[in-house]
This record gives C-alpha cells, sequence and structure tokens, in this order.
C-alpha cells in the first residue's frame, strides 16, 4: 500500500504545481472570453511529427517486426541506456582519483592501459549517455506528436520535462570529471553562465582562473554530484511512471542484446578519447564537444548567458505548459455499480492507468471490496469493462449495467448497435468489425457484408461480445483492427486482447469459440491497406468454411472425427 | 417449488462467497419457476443470461480470494470454473437452438449443474478458505 499512499502524495504536490500552471489559462479565459480548445498550430505540427515518425517506425517495422521495434519502447530504452550508464560509471569510478593530477591520469589510465576493460566501461558511460539524451528527446518528441501529453496524461509529461534538466546536469557533470581541455571548456563556459544569475555573491568563474584556485576538494565535490544528479535523474525516473500501471522499464531482450552489442562494439572501434590535459593558465581555443549535452554552449559565448537562460528556461516553461494550450478534456470517466460489482478485482489488474482502485466495501454487503475509479487517472479507455465479468451481452437488456461501465458507450449501447448494425448483413461471409480509436479509420469500409464499431479501445469489448457475436450468428466472423502490435495507444490494450483471446488473461474468450472465425489486424492509424486486404481474405476463409454450426470445432476432449450431429452428447449433463 | 434449497453443507465459510452462492440459488429457483409457469419460455433466455453473468463474477470473486491465499489446487480449481461456464452457455445455445426443447431437461441440467459447482468445492477447498 505504500505505493498509493506515495502516489497520492506525488500527485499532491504537483496539484499545486497545476494551480500555478492554472493561473495563465485562468487568465486568458478571462482576458480573451473562452480560451480555443484546439490549437490549429500544434495540430499541425502534431501531424507533420506523425508522419516522419511513421515513416522511421515503417522501415524498422519492416528490419525487425513491430514487437521488438525499438521506437515503441522508447521510455524504456531510456530507462536500459541508465542502467548501462550506471553500470559502467561504478566500475570507472573504482579507478577514479579525485585529485586535480590524478583525475586526467586515472582516466588516460582506463583508456590506454586497461583498455579492454576499462576503456570500455569508460566508452560505454559516455555512448550510453549520450544514447540517452536520443532515446529520450524522441520519446518525449513521439508522445507528443502522437498527442499522449494532455489529458490524464499531463503528469507524466511534467515530470518528464523536468527530468530533462536532471538528464543533462548528470551528463555534463560527467564531462568535467575527465578534467581535460573539454572539461576546463565546460568549467569556464558552465561558470559563466550561472554566473549570470544573480545568486553567487562573487562570480564563481573566480575559481577557474588560473591552476592555483582549483583544488581537491572541489573534485570531491564534482564526483558528488555526478553521483547525485543521476540519483536525482533516477529518482525523478520513478516518480515520471508512478500514475501508469505495469511500466514497462525493460525494453524486450532482444532490443536489450542487440542495443549493448552496439555500444560495445562501438566502444571498442571509436574509444572515446580525453582531449589533452586541462590546464587552466592557457586558455581553451579548440574543443569538440558532445553535441548531444554541450549543443547549446556554443550559444553561450556567441549570444549570452542571458540568451540562452532564456531559451533553456523558456522552452522548459513551454514544454512544462504544453498539456495545457490547450489542455484535452477526456471522456467521462468510467463509473462502479456497486449492485453489479463483488470486487473482484479484474478492472484494478487491468487499468493500464492506476485509475481503478479496490477499498473496503462501504455498502454493507458481505464483499471484502469495491472498485473505486479515480476520475482524475482515467483516460476512458473501457480496458476495465473488458474485464468486467458481468459486462456480458447474454444478460437480459432491462439488467444490463455492469460493475463498471463507459458513460460515452455504455456496455447496453455497444450490444444494440452490434444488433443494428449486423441486422442488415446477408451471405456467410459477414463480418463484424471492431476498431479502436487509434487503428485503421472504419468509416472507409463502406461495403455490404461488414458491420463496424468503434471502441476507445479493443480491449474495452469485454470477450464474450465475440461469442455473442459468433454463437447468436449476427456475423460470420469477428476482426479487430487496432494499434500496431508494439505500439497500443492505451499502453497495454493489445496485450490484454491477445492474452484473452488465448485464454490466458481474465476473461478468457470461451474455448468453443471457433478461432478460424476471429481475425485481427494490428495495423495502426496508417494501415487501411493492410486492413482492407485482411478483410478480404479473412471473408474468403469464411465463405469456405460455411455458416457456423455449433460443435463444428470439437473442443480438444472431443475426438476431431465426431460427428456434428451428436455435438451436444458429450457435454450434456444429467 | 424451489428447485435448489440452500443448506449449511454449502457453506464454504467466506461470508461473500455464501453471500452469492445464495443469491444464485435465489436466481436458478427463480428461472425453474418461470420455465415451469405455461408462457414463460422466453423469460428463461434472459434469466440464463443473468445466472451466466452471476456466475461469472462469483468466479472471479473466488478466483481472486483462491488467489489471495495461494490455494494450490489453483489451476485446477480454475479449469472447473471455465468448464462450468462453457455448460451454461451450451445450455443457453441449446435453449435458443433447440427445436425439440424440455423443460424438465433443462431443469434438470441446470440443478445437475449447479451441484457440480458445489462439488468443486471440496472439503479441500474449504479447509483452505476458513
Amino acid at each position: 500500500m505504500g505505493f498509493f499512499s506515495l502516489a497520492f502524495l506525488a500527485s499532491w504536490r504537483f496539484r499545486i504545481v497545476l494551480i500555478f500552471l492554472e493561473v495563465p489559462r485562468y487568465i486568458l479565459t478571462r482576458v480573451g472570453g473562452s480560451f480555443p480548445r484546439r490549437s490549429v498550430l500544434i495540430e499541425t505540427i502534431q501531424r507533420a511529427g506523425r508522419q516522419a515518425f511513421s515513416l522511421i517506425e515503417h522501415a524498422f517495422d519492416a528490419a525487425f517486426g513491430p514487437r521488438i521495434n525499438p521506437l515503441y519502447h522508447l521510455g524504456a530504452l531510456s530507462f536500459f541506456f541508465f542502467w548501462v550508464a550506471a553500470a559502467s560509471g561504478i566500475y570507472v569510478y573504482v579507478f577514479f582519483e579525485t585529485s586535480i593530477d590524478g583525475a586526467y591520469r586515472s582516466v588516460e589510465y582506463l583508456t590506454h592501459t586497461q583498455w579492454y576493460v576499462g576503456g570500455v566501461a569508460r566508452s560505454l558511460h559516455r555512448y550510453a549517455s549520450d544514447a540517452m539524451v536520443i532515446s529520450v528527446l524522441l520519446h518525449l518528441a513521439r508522445e507528443f506528436v502522437l498527442d499522449r501529453y494532455r489529458g490524464v496524461r499531463w503528469y507524466a509529461w511534467l515530470t518528464g520535462v523536468i527530468l530533462l534538466w536532471f538528464l543533462y546536469a548528470s551528463g555534463i557533470g560527467g564531462y568535467w570529471l575527465v578534467w581535460d581541455r573539454l572539461a576546463q571548456y565546460i568549467a569556464v563556459v558552465t561558470t559563466e553562465w550561472f554566473d549570470w544569475l544573480p545568486i553567487f555573491a562573487e562570480p564563481i568563474a573566480r575559481n577557474f582562473l588560473n591552476s592555483t584556485s582549483v583544488n581537491d576538494r572541489f573534485f570531491s565535490l564534482l564526483v558528488f554530484m555526478h553521483i547525485g544528479f543521476p540519483l536525482f535523474l533516477l529518482l525523478g525516473m520513478w516518480i515520471h511512471i508512478l500514475r501508469i500501471s505495469r511500466a514497462k522499464t525493460n525494453p524486450p531482450r532482444l532490443i536489450m542484446i542487440g542495443t549493448s552489442l552496439a555500444l560495445t562494439a562501438l566502444s571498442l572501434v571509436y574509444p572515446a578519447l580525453s582531449q589533452g590535459p586541462a590546464d587552466l593558465d592557457t586558455l581553451v581555443s579548440r574543443v569538440q564537444p558532445d553535441w548531444f549535452y554541450l549543443a547549446m554552449y556554443p550559444l553561450i559565448d556567441l549570444w549570452s548567458p542571458g540568451a540562452v537562460w532564456a531559451i533553456a528556461g523558456g522552452g522548459t516553461l513551454l514544454l512544462m505548459l504544453l498539456p495545457w494550450l490547450p489542455r484535452r478534456r477526456e471522456e467521462p470517466a468510467a463509473v462502479v455499480d456497486l449492485a453489479n460489482c463483488n470486487g473482484c478485482g479484474r478492472c484494478f489488474a487491468d487499468c493500464p492507468y492506476s485509475a481503478v482502485i479496490l477499498q473496503p466495501r462501504r455498502d454493507g454487503l458481505p464483499f471484502e471490496s469495491q472498485a473505486v475509479v479515480e476520475p482524475d487517472l482515467c483516460t476512458a479507455c473501457g480496458i476495465c469493462v473488458g474485464a468486467c465479468p458481468t459486462a456480458t451481452p447474454f444478460r437480459r437488456v432491462s439488467d444490463l449495467v455492469p460493475g463498471i461501465d463507459m458513460p460515452s458507450l455504455t456496455t447496453r449501447d455497444m450490444r444494440s448497435h452490434i444488433l443494428t448494425a449486423t441486422a442488415a448483413l446477408a451471405g456467410t461471409d459477414r463480418i463484424m468489425v471492431f476498431g479502436c480509436r487509434t487503428g485503421p479509420d472504419l468509416a472507409s469500409l463502406r461495403e455490404p457484408g461488414i458491420a463496424t464499431l468503434a471502441l476507445p479501445c479493443l480491449a474495452a469489448l469485454p470477450p464474450s461480445f465475440i461469442d455473442f457475436v459468433i454463437s447468436r450468428r449476427h456475423a460470420d466472423g469477428v476482426l479487430f483492427a487496432g494499434c500496431i502490435a508494439g505500439d497500443c495507444y492505451q499502453r497495454l490494450g493489445v496485450e490484454w486482447t491477445e492474452q484473452r483471446l488465448a485464454g490466458q488473461r481474465d476473461p478468457y474468450l470461451r474455448g468453443r469459440v471457433p478461432r478460424e472465425r476471429l481475425a485481427t489486424a494490428w495495423a495502426g492509424p496508417a494501415g487501411a491497406t493492410t486492413l482492407v486486404r485482411e478483410i478480404a481474405a479473412f471473408r474468403a476463409r469464411l465463405r469456405a468454411m460455411g455458416p457456423y454450426r455449433r460443435g463444428s470445432t470439437p473442443s480438444p476432449a472431443a475426438p476431431p472425427s465426431h460427428p456434428p450431429e451428436d455435438h451436444d452428447v458429450s457435454y450434456r449433463l444429467g | 417449488m424451489s428447485l435448489i434449497d440452500w443448506d449449511e453443507k454449502y457453506s464454504v465459510g467466506v461470508a461473500a462467497v455464501d453471500h452469492e452462492h445464495r443469491e444464485l440459488i435465489g436466481l436458478v429457483n427463480e428461472a425453474h419457476d418461470r420455465l415451469m409457469r405455461p408462457g414463460g419460455e422466453k423469460a428463461v433466455m434472459e434469466f440464463l443470461g443473468e445466472i451466466f453473468a452471476r456466475i461469472s463474477a462469483h468466479f472471479a470473486l473466488e478466483e481472486q480470494i483462491m488467489r489471495a491465499r495461494n490455494y494450490d489446487h489453483y489451476d485446477e480449481h480454475k479449469t472447473d470454473h471455465e468448464r462450468l461456464l462453457d455448460e451454461i452457455r451450451d445450455m443457453m445455445d441449446d435453449y435458443e437452438d433447440g427445436e425439440s426443447f424440455s423443460e424438465e431437461l433443462l431443469a434438470q441440467q441446470l440443478q445437475a449443474w449447479f451441484a457440480g459447482h458445489f462439488r468443486s468445492h471440496d472439503a479441500r477447498l474449504r479447509q483452505n478458505l476458513t
């Protein structure tokens, strides 16, 4: 339970931040009449960004397949790079000497004398840190263009933006420790940058005027900071994922192996090198900065420290404000109906956003717990409804209120929509297509023989609906058209759907539902052509199968040669 | 006349589970009453659907309790639950599809099916849950 209390502590803290962030919006509302609901500029950038990303993603999909496409695991990859940097950093630290003379010498020893371990560790430390900058920035850009930063997801966005500062502080601090010409450059420019702020009584740059002003104790402080910032970064990364359940902090194993091999190969071929010892009595004229961390540094000299503060500070503030420019209103949150909830906990287990929790029962019924929805965390994905055992279309319509339901598309609405949409279908290749908000567009499927229903997420469909459609012969087959398999908009929808269909996760799709009458097309928003192709192939298969007959797929217990006429003998009781 | 009467021997010793068992027996009896009344056929389908939903939720809760208490025969019991759900679904389909349907047969099936569920609560589970 400690996890939850900490989650609440974090949300309480950030609600204060939120109040401050609401101020400009409030003012704009007062001054400018109504605050715009949409921003054309942001939507244009997002559209362009989505196209750019989908180009690269398709290339990676073709190369690796969607399930181990690193672009779908950027957050988890960032965690992985952190751990690589941490492990290699600990090794380097063992041999590092915290003194002016020792620092450079000890790093040189690692790189040249102990190149086979120490040198590799140093290079891994650098390249993993660089890779982390890339994965973090891509992660940020991708969540932005996919519109996964507003609404309920503001928390992860805001904490993530703050983490950028910790990431840069960690990286830049590391360069300083090597105490080579680049470190000297960083020391001078960083202090110059900070001296611009009116926080130090006397300029700290004075410390780096000549070689006598820097002492060994200063290196102890630097080491302390280079351990402290990454620790804060890690703490922040943990806070960053607090509000989602089952956060993926490890990329798929194949990605980890591939990335480790690539980093190691890079370390051996292009080992990280120092750029000559620092000498404060001479001025650094030429350095080769690490552009991943030091892209802004030349600007401090070129323009002015104030300009760079304005860019960095203003940029951060703008990024922090983005979720409210404008803010997204989620659909109404899930609603619990206690008369239909016995506290079984399946919705709690499946919610990707920790928006459903179990609390002690309060209505006097002898159950231990009840589901409670935290509306501030709910994205209205409906995955909880898909998990609820009472959300089944076989119930009598008058009573069809499940333990948890979505006001925007109730279980009763789903049922009546399916009945209406399938009523007009004819033939032996009638299909019911279920789609999701971020899957292929269903509007283009205006063909006879196809009925469609768009859901907020495919995992919002309780599996007994599939049984209902097929066993009641409302359609001959059911097709799921969803997100790209490795990249579910609602985080866990694809995974849960596949596991439920396979009978590996509650609620199971009934074993006796013939699986050949079921098809999935994880095609993503750009997959309209794939979908049309899949549908044509699926319908051809259905035509070949003929109409659905009960017992046409014998359960594993029954011999395959079982005559269909006797299908019901094997399970009748009495 | 009730099809099934609550008996203390049905008690598992967990208030929530016993409560749901009583409710289910009530629902089965109600379905049976309708079935035996002339013209009640239409309502029966809906009752069966309700029983299916209730029993699904009931099993979900039992499974949660079993998992929470590390019941060592969980997998067997879970398989049993899925089989029982299959059976009630088959009864529903039989009823929906069947031309030669008999009320007595359905009543018999329901009774046997329900007794089957209680048999699955053998002494071992009871000991584990209390």
